[in-house]
């Protein structure tokens, strides 16, 4: 058994590897393949004032002067030992700048990522236990919330809470109650794919005869929440939570925009306007770098979360 | 004594009652199709909605409060807002049919030929198709709208590139079910090919799940071009795409239909087509 997970788990985290390479390079195709001599011009710009000196350095650095293959090599390999480069705009390490700003959507990303787990299981409850009108209220709440877009939603946040009810200003907006409702507008689209999985498992487990068996032994329904639905739910939720969290990293651009945050999205976006290559460039890989170990540890807590799963795979080899 | 039933009564007996509105879908889904339905106007004939020019404005009432004149107020120039909406609808929504459209083509291309072929191109799209999916899709929306430049067909074309993946799953999945399935096993000893299974019983099967994606995928694409839009990657005003009229109404404080305008009608569209899509996906 512990030498099939163990195989299991190796497979697994190669293919992880695999991908975040894969990824690294698609990321520099895109970045240096599509039309646009991006760094050239940025190096160019009179308003960088750099001398003709530091541009040779910077040409020679990325390899500029050679063919996309050896920058794609050259970059790859710093990359493999943590080195990720310069950013053209400020010359500071792309590793301070991301370094500097991580913190702020560390914040703001596990605070979302929790008010959404909430709201997603007050939302599963509501649909389960509400009484009928109610509970068909409660289950279109999720397609409602995947419908607003994030920039709407930190707006009128912002319009009530902040310039009516004063509850925050946006002068601060590193304050805990900013950085709540920072959080509640990354958190509400982010929570209504959570919701829709928890409801559909809510659903199909208490379908189950164990549930139906548990019901006639006289568990109150609150109490079969607790005990016997919830676990089985856990392992979609669990898988549903790690494909979240690129949302999170993806939805930080705009939210951080709009409540004026300093954070990785403020970064992405000042990359994307200074045609910042190196700095998207690691953020990008480093998102994907994110989001391949979650999902990394989402897919090797499977088997230990729900021990069906490990039943399955074992049967699967068997066949074959 | 019975009496004598004609066939037509006794037929009547099992059909009892029937609704007027028997055979139609749900309330909601009809209020759905009439929004998408005008936006597919506002989109095609804009000038048939509203007189007034969406560039030119009459500053002595510019950041005017909604009225009869002006539905939606008016910006700091004294342009309608509604005219804006109204004449912004057609970027905004042809960009989001493009993105799907690229996501759709493409996506199945990449399903099909995994799902197909199997074997070494499997493993190599599956890869692919993986790679994709590790790089948050917004954020790889962001970083080739800014290698492509800011335009809205340029963010229709990162948009849709960050849907190839979802595509390209469904339709593997899709290949992987109907073609084990024994009707195609038993095209094969027909003396079927591949191309036989392929038109004539892979995507008859697969089309219905396909569309209900692609018209949820719709919805998607229109919330991620208005975010592309608002944070200034599409056309530069005086264009008129919803994520940039709401972006640039909230310079505007003591003026929020500025902003709350255009987000309804981003939130009407795309939940009409959120339940266009579910009711897709569950009638039969």
């Amino acid at each position: 058994m512990t030498g099939d997970y163990r195989r299991f788990a190796l497979t697994r985290a190669g293919q992880a590897i695999v991908v975040v390479l894969l990824a690294y390079v698609f990321t520099f195709l895109i970045i240096s393949v599509l039309p646009g001599d991006a760094i050239t011009n940025t190096l160019r710009d009179p308003q960088h004032g750099l001398s003709e000196e530091e541009i040779q350095r910077i040409v020679a650095f990325y390899g500029l002067d050679q063919p996309v293959v050896v920058q794609l090599l050259l970059s790859l390999g710093r990359f493999l030992t943590g080195e990720l480069g310069f950013s053209l705009q400020s010359n500071l390490p792309v590793s301070q700048l991301v370094g500097d700003a991580l913190p702020s959507t560390l914040t703001l990303a596990t605070t979302a990522l929790l008010i959404a787990i909430i709201l997603a299981v007050a939302i599963a409850y509501g649909a389960q236990y509400l009484p009928g009108k109610w509970a068909a209220i409660v289950r279109s709440i999720p397609s409602f919330f995947l419908s607003v877009p994030n920039f709407v939603i930190g707006l009128v946040l912002i319009e009530f809470f902040a310039f009516r009810l004063h509850s925050f200003t946006t002068t601060d907006p590193n304050s805990p109650v900013a950085t709540l409702f920072a959080a509640i507008t990354l958190a509400i689209p982010v929570s209504a794919p959570l919701a829709e999985v928890l409801i559909a498992s809510l659903d199909h487990e208490s379908r189950q005869e164990y549930a139906v068996v548990a019901r006639s032994r006289g568990l109150t329904e609150a109490r079969l929440f607790a005990k016997h639905l919830v676990k089985p739910s856990a392992l979609p939720s669990v898988a549903m939570v790690a494909l979240i969290v690129g949302e999170l990293l993806g939805g930080s651009v705009i939210t951080e925009t709009i409540f004026g945050r300093d954070g990785i999205g403020t970064v992405v976006q000042k990359a994307v306007t200074g045609e910042d290559q190196p700095v998207l460039q690691a953020i990008v890989s480093l998102s994907a770098v994110i989001f391949v170990a979650v999902n990394l540890v989402a897919d090797l807590a499977s088997p230990l979360l729900d021990p069906r799963v490990k039943l399955r795979e074992s049967k699967l080899k068997e066949k074959v | 004594m019975t009496a004598i039933l004609s066939n037509t009564q006794l037929r009547d007996v099992g059909s009892a009652p029937r609704k007027l509105t028997a055979g139609l879908p749900p309330a909601t889904v009809l209020l759905s199709f009439a929004v998408i339905l005008v936006v597919i106007l506002w989109s095609l004939i804009p000038g048939l909605f509203t007189s007034l020019s969406p560039v030119t404005g009459d500053t002595a009432s510019k950041l005017a409060a909604p009225s009869a004149a002006h539905w939606f107020g008016t910006d700091y120039l004294g342009r309608d807002q509604y005219a804006r909406v109204v004449y912004g609808t057609a970027s905004s929504v042809t960009s989001a049919l493009v993105a799907v459209l690229i996501g759709l083509v493409i996506g199945s291309i990449i399903g099909l030929a995994s799902g197909f072929r199997g074997g070494w191109v499997d493993a190599v799209l599956g890869r692919f198709v993986d790679v994709l999916l590790a790089i948050p899709g917004f954020l790889l929306a962001v970083v080739i709208v800014s290698s492509l430049g800011f335009q809205t067909i340029n963010a229709a074309i990162a948009t849709g590139v960050s849907a190839v993946a979802v595509f390209a799953r469904l339709m593997r999945a899709e290949v992987m079910r109907v073609h084990s399935a024994t009707f195609v096993e038993a095209s094969y000893l027909e003396g079927g090919n591949r191309l036989h299974a392929l038109l004539g019983h892979v995507l008859p099967n697969a089309y219905r799940s396909v569309l209900v994606l692609a018209v949820l995928q719709f919805g998607t694409s229109i919330l991620i071009i208005a975010s592309l839009a608002f944070l200034g990657y599409g056309d530069p005003p005086p264009a008129s795409d919803w994520g940039l009229l709401v972006a640039s109404g909230k310079t505007y404080v003591t003026a929020p239909w500025l902003v709350y305008a255009p987000a309804l009608v981003i939130v009407a569209t795309v939940l009409s087509v959120n339940r266009i899509s579910r009711w897709l996906r569950n009638a039969k």
